[in-house]
């Protein structure tokens, strides 16, 4: 699969010698994995908030690849290299694309739905679920879902990212 | 949304305003701090950030 024709609105790029790394912020559920495991690269507090300078690129590769989301994405400058990418490579442009808004979650009804209690953070949900919130007013969703643990996110019930800024700590 | 799906999952989320979410049915629970894995039927997880039983729900958010 050719990556040349490769774009989408509101993403910025990242680039150093090998690879470039894709940020969607409209994607991202701030899940922080990216901060928790590489904050030399992703710094939410520092402009730009991501340093390609900051670690090795197999460790770059690495943290992307852990995202939840499409919110990071990567390739490989040499479009040649790009095209003999596995799919372990889960957050590659080939396999995650930004602007298709790909779910993690599994079309598979019977697997049990996936309750991740993030360190300090918010619980991520993934898969298909009926999601229940406001009175009774009851939804059915498959995909992701983020909620705010931390009890200070301006868009209850859903995680805005505040946890970081007021220190949240889980114990 | 297509009306097989929703018969099919068994997992319900629930937001329970001013207090925990209430999560029941097929689920695993992972607590990557505590290294966590578990497959309760019904769990209370605290929302308000105030829980001494992290991830729990204690009640704190009554005090509150």
């Amino acid at each position: 699969m050719g990556t040349d024709n490769f774009q989408f609105t509101g993403a910025r790029k990242y680039t150093n010698d090998e690879i470039t790394v894709y940020w969607k912020p409209s994607a991202c559920v701030h899940a922080s994995y990216c901060y928790r495991e590489l904050i030399e690269v992703f710094d939410p507090g520092r402009r730009p908030w991501v340093d390609m300078k900051g670690a090795p690129t197999a460790e770059i590769i690495r943290v992307v690849n852990l995202c939840p989301t499409e919110a990071l994405t990567w390739k490989w400058n040499d479009e040649e290299k790009n095209k003999n990418v596995t799919p372990d490579q889960t957050n590659h442009i080939n396999f995650k694309r930004p602007e298709l808004a790909t779910q993690s979650g599994t079309d598979e009804p019977e697997n049990p739905v996936s309750v991740k209690i993030m360190p300090d953070g918010p619980v991520v949900i993934s898969g298909n679920f009926i999601f229940e919130y406001s009175g009774n007013r009851k939804e059915f969703r498959e995909g992701l879902l983020s909620l705010c643990r931390c009890g200070a996110s301006h868009q209850m019930p859903f995680c805005d990212g505040h946890h970081r800024k007021i220190g949240f700590e889980d114990k | 949304m297509e009306q097989g799906k929703k018969e099919k999952t068994s997992a319900l989320i629930k937001v329970i305003e001013g207090g925990p979410l209430e999560i029941k049915g097929n689920f695993i629970l992972n607590d990557l701090k505590r290294d966590i894995t578990e497959t309760p039927a019904e769990v209370y997880l605290c929302r308000c950030g105030k829980s001494s039983e992290m991830p729990f729900c204690d009640g704190s958010h009554k005090k509150f």
